[in-house]
C-alpha cells in the first residue's frame, strides 16, 4: 500500500475516535445535575452580570429541554461553531473556554515542545552509547538513571527542582536563580512591551517566540528561565522511558544476521552502530512515543499546578477546584484528547514512514 | 485405585505441578536479588500500613489534626514556623514537623494504609473488571471485541491524569459520599481498559492453542473456556502488569490529592496530601526564632520526606515488576 492510501485510512478511523471522545465528554457533562450546566449562565458569565440570564431561559438556550440525542448533536453543533461554553467567576477565569484554551494553549506548547526536543536530543545519543555498551558501568548507571525516571513522581520532582534551582527570597545559593511561578518575566509584567496586548503576545502568542521575533531577547531569556524548571522536571519521565526503549531495541538489533554480516564484510564498528544498529532501534522507540506523549500530556497538569503556570494543565485543575466549572473541564478534556489523537496519528504515520512493513 | 496410592508406594510425594511451577519461579526471583529487594520493600510498606489499619492502638490515626492529640495530648494550633528534623522529643520528631506542628513521621506512617490500600483496591479492581472483559471479547471475538477495542480507544485518547481528574470531580458532585471513594472509583473506570487490551491480546493466540481446542472437543462450554482454560492463562501477563500499575496508581492517587483534591478533607493523612500542605513552606526561610538570623533558604523538608517515601515505594514496586517479567516470561527463563 502506498503511504497516501494508509494516511487516508489511518484519518479514517480518526472519526470515530473523536466522535467517541465527545460522546464521552458529553456522557460526562450529561451525569450532572443541572445546576451546573446552567450555573455560568445563571451567573452572567455569557452576557455580564447585570444581565444574568434566570434558570428557565438559561435551559432554554442551552437546549437542555430536549431529548439526550438532540442535545448531543447540538454539542457537536457548538463544537463546531466555537460555542464550547463558558466559566463563571470563582476559579479566577471567566468568559469563554474556547478563548481561554487559545489564551494557555501556547503556553502549554511551549513545555511540551521544549520537554520533547531536550529528551529526544538527550536519549538518542545516550541510549545509543549505553545501548552498544550492555552490562557496563555506563549501562548500569543508565538503567538506574531510567528506573528512577519512570518512578519518580513527576509534581515531587518539580518540587525538588523548585527546592534546589529556585529562586529564594532571603540567602539563595548563586545557582538558586530559576524563577518558580508564572511564565512572563517581571519586567514584561510591569512594563508591557507594544507586541503585547491583553495580556497576550503576538503574532504566534508563543512568548518566547514573539519576543525574539520582536527583537527583544532581554525578555525571551526572562521567558526562557521560567520555563526551565518545569521543562527539565516534564523531561525526565519521558527521557528514561526513550532511553530504557533505545537501549532494549540496540541490544535486540544488535544481535541480528544483518548486524553480524555488515561486521563480517568489515564496516566500521561505528558504522555498524551508526546505520545498522542504531537505525533499527529507533523504530520500535517510535511506538513508544504516543504513550510517552500521553504521560507528558498528563505531567504537564501536575506540573503546571506546581508552578503555576498559566497552561492548559492549570485550567483544568482551576476548572475542577475549587469550584466545579464543568465548561472548563469538559474544554480542556475535549482538548487534551485531541492533542494526543494527533500525537498518536502522527507517530503512526512517523512509523509507517519509516518501516514499510507495517502498512500491510 | 488412587493415584496417591501409587504414589505413597513409590515413597515419593504427589507432585502438584502448579505448586512446583510456583516454586520454581520463586527461585528464580530470589536469585535475581535487586528484583527480591523491591519485593522486601514492597512488603515492608505493606506491612507497616496493614499494622497501622488492623491495630489502631499502634498508630490508627486517621486524621492529622488528631496526630498531636494521640501524641501528646495537644491540640492542633497554628505555628510560626516548623521544626526541622530533630532528635529531641522522641521518634516522632525525627522527620521534622509541617503545618500546625504535624509531626512528619508518624503522618507518614499513618499514610502508608490509605495510599497503599486505594492504590490495590483501584487496581485490583481494574485489573478483574478489565481481564474479564478483555478475556470475553477475545475469546468470542466478532462485534463483541470490536465494540470493547473502540471503547478502550477512546479511553485511551484521553491522558490518564487529565481524565482522572475530569471523571473524579464529576463522581464527587453525582455520588452521595464525597470521601475517597469517589477518587477510587474514577480511578477504577479509568484504569480497567489497560488490562482489557492486555488480556484480550493473551486470550487471542491463547484461545487458538491445541489444549483448548482439546477442551472444547471433550464438551468444555465457550464459557467454561473462557474462565476455565483461557483466564487463568493470560493471569501471568496481568500480574506483572499489575504490580508496576500499582507504582504508577500511588503516584496519580498522590497527585490528585496534592493538587488538591482534599479525598478526605484536609487533615487526610496522605502523602499527596503532606506535600500539599509542606509546598508553601518551599519559598519560606527557615530562621532562629529568637535571634532572627537565616538558618536555610528553605523549608524543605515538609516535601522532601514525604517524596523520598513516596519514591522508595515506587521504585521498589518497578524492581520488583521488572524482576516478575523477567521471572515470568518463559522465553527469558533458559
Amino acid at each position: 500500500m502506498e503511504l497516501r492510501y494508509y494516511i487516508v485510512r489511518r484519518l479514517l478511523v480518526l472519526i470515530p475516535t473523536i466522535l467517541g471522545l465527545t460522546l464521552l465528554i458529553f456522557i460526562l457533562m450529561r451525569s450532572l445535575p443541572t445546576t451546573y450546566l446552567i450555573a455560568p449562565y445563571t451567573a452572567g458569565a455569557k452576557t455580564t452580570a447585570a444581565k444574568a440570564l434566570d434558570t428557565a431561559t438559561a435551559i432554554k438556550l442551552l437546549g437542555l429541554n430536549y431529548p439526550v440525542p438532540v442535545q448531543y448533536l447540538d454539542y457537536l453543533n457548538n463544537l463546531l461553531h466555537g460555542n464550547w461554553g463558558y466559566m463563571a467567576a470563582g476559579g479566577g477565569y471567566t468568559g469563554s473556554v474556547l478563548t481561554l484554551i487559545g489564551l494557555y494553549l501556547p503556553n502549554t506548547a511551549q513545555l511540551a515542545i521544549g520537554a520533547t526536543v531536550l529528551s529526544i536530543i538527550v536519549a538518542i545519543p545516550l541510549g545509543t552509547y549505553i545501548g552498544a555498551r550492555p552490562n557496563s558501568v555506563a549501562d548500569q548507571s543508565g538503567r538506574i538513571f531510567s528506573l528512577f525516571g519512570y518512578a519518580m513522581p513527576a509534581f515531587w520532582l518539580a518540587l525538588l527542582l523548585q527546592i534546589i534551582f529556585g529562586a529564594k527570597s532571603v540567602g539563595g545559593a548563586p545557582w538558586q536563580i530559576f524563577p518558580i511561578t508564572g511564565v512572563y518575566p517581571e519586567s514584561v509584567l510591569i512594563h508591557t512591551p507594544a507586541w503585547m496586548a491583553n495580556g497576550t503576545s503576538y503574532p504566534t502568542h508563543i512568548f518566547i517566540l514573539d519576543a525574539l521575533l520582536n527583537g527583544d531577547p532581554s525578555a525571551a531569556w526572562g521567558g526562557f528561565m521560567h520555563i526551565v524548571l518545569p521543562v527539565l522536571a516534564l523531561t525526565y519521565g519521558i527521557l528514561a522511558g526513550i532511553l530504557r526503549f533505545i537501549r532494549a531495541g540496540m541490544v535486540d538489533a544488535a544481535n541480528q544476521e544483518y548486524v553480524k554480516t555488515a561486521r563480517a564484510k568489515g564496516v566500521n564498528e561505528k558504522l555498524v552502530i551508526k546505520r545498522h544498529v542504531r537505525r533499527n532501534a529507533l523504530i520500535p522507540t517510535i511506538t513508544v512515543m504516543g504513550l510517552l506523549f500521553a504521560g507528558l500530556l498528563g505531567g504537564v497538569v501536575l506540573i503546571e499546578k506546581v508552578f503555576a503556570y498559566p497552561g492548559i494543565g492549570l485550567l483544568t485543575v482551576n476548572s475542577a477546584l475549587p469550584t466545579l466549572q464543568i465548561y472548563g473541564i469538559a474544554g480542556t478534556t475535549l482538548i487534551f484528547g485531541l492533542l494526543l489523537v494527533s500525537a498518536n496519528l502522527v507517530v503512526d504515520i512517523v512509523y509507517a514512514f519509516v518501516d514499510p512493513r507495517i502498512r500491510y | 485405585m488412587d493415584a496417591n496410592v501409587f504414589a505413597a508406594k513409590g515413597g515419593e510425594k504427589k507432585r502438584n505441578p502448579g505448586l512446583d511451577n510456583f516454586i520454581t519461579t520463586m527461585k528464580l526471583f530470589v536469585k535475581t536479588r535487586i528484583a527480591f529487594v523491591g519485593m522486601i520493600i514492597t512488603l515492608i510498606y505493606f506491612l507497616i500500613a496493614l499494622l497501622d489499619a488492623v491495630y489502631p492502638q499502634y498508630l490508627g490515626v486517621t486524621n492529622l489534626s488528631s496526630m498531636l492529640a494521640f501524641l501528646h495530648g495537644q491540640s492542633v494550633s497554628a505555628s510560626a514556623q516548623p521544626i526541622a528534623p530533630t532528635t529531641v522529643g522522641g521518634w516522632y520528631y525525627w522527620l521534622g514537623t509541617t503545618e500546625y506542628n504535624i509531626p512528619i513521621f508518624p503522618s507518614i506512617l499513618a499514610s502508608l494504609k490509605y495510599d497503599l490500600g486505594s492504590s490495590l483496591l483501584i487496581v485490583a479492581l481494574g485489573a478483574a473488571t478489565g481481564v474479564i472483559i478483555g478475556t470475553i471479547a477475545g475469546y468470542f471475538g466478532g462485534l463483541l471485541d470490536e465494540i470493547v477495542m473502540r471503547i478502550t480507544d477512546i479511553f485511551f485518547s484521553i491522558p490518564f491524569l487529565v481524565f482522572a481528574i475530569a471523571m473524579a470531580v464529576i463522581l464527587s458532585r453525582v455520588l452521595p459520599s464525597g470521601s475517597s471513594i469517589d477518587v477510587i472509583i474514577a480511578l477504577t473506570i479509568i484504569w480497567w481498559p489497560i488490562y482489557a487490551r492486555l488480556s484480550r491480546g493473551n486470550a487471542l493466540t491463547i484461545k487458538s492453542l491445541k489444549f483448548v481446542e482439546a477442551a472444547t472437543a471433550s464438551g468444555s462450554s465457550r464459557m467454561r473456556n473462557v474462565f476455565v482454560h483461557v483466564m487463568p492463562n493470560v493471569l501471568s501477563a496481568v500480574f506483572v502488569q499489575f504490580s508496576l500499575d500499582l507504582g504508577s496508581i500511588v503516584q496519580i492517587f498522590a497527585g490528585l490529592d496534592f493538587i488538591g483534591f482534599h479525598i478526605g478533607g484536609v487533615f487526610f493523612p496522605e502523602l499527596g496530601n503532606l506535600l500539599n500542605i509542606g509546598q508553601p513552606y518551599l519559598a519560606q526561610p527557615y530562621l532562629n526564632l529568637t535571634t532572627g538570623q537565616v538558618l536555610s533558604s528553605t523549608i524543605w523538608w515538609p516535601i522532601v520526606i514525604p517524596g523520598i517515601f513516596l519514591l522508595i515505594f515506587t521504585v521498589a514496586i518497578n524492581l520488583m515488576g521488572d524482576g516478575l517479567r523477567d521471572v515470568l516470561d518463559p522465553k527469558l527463563r533458559r
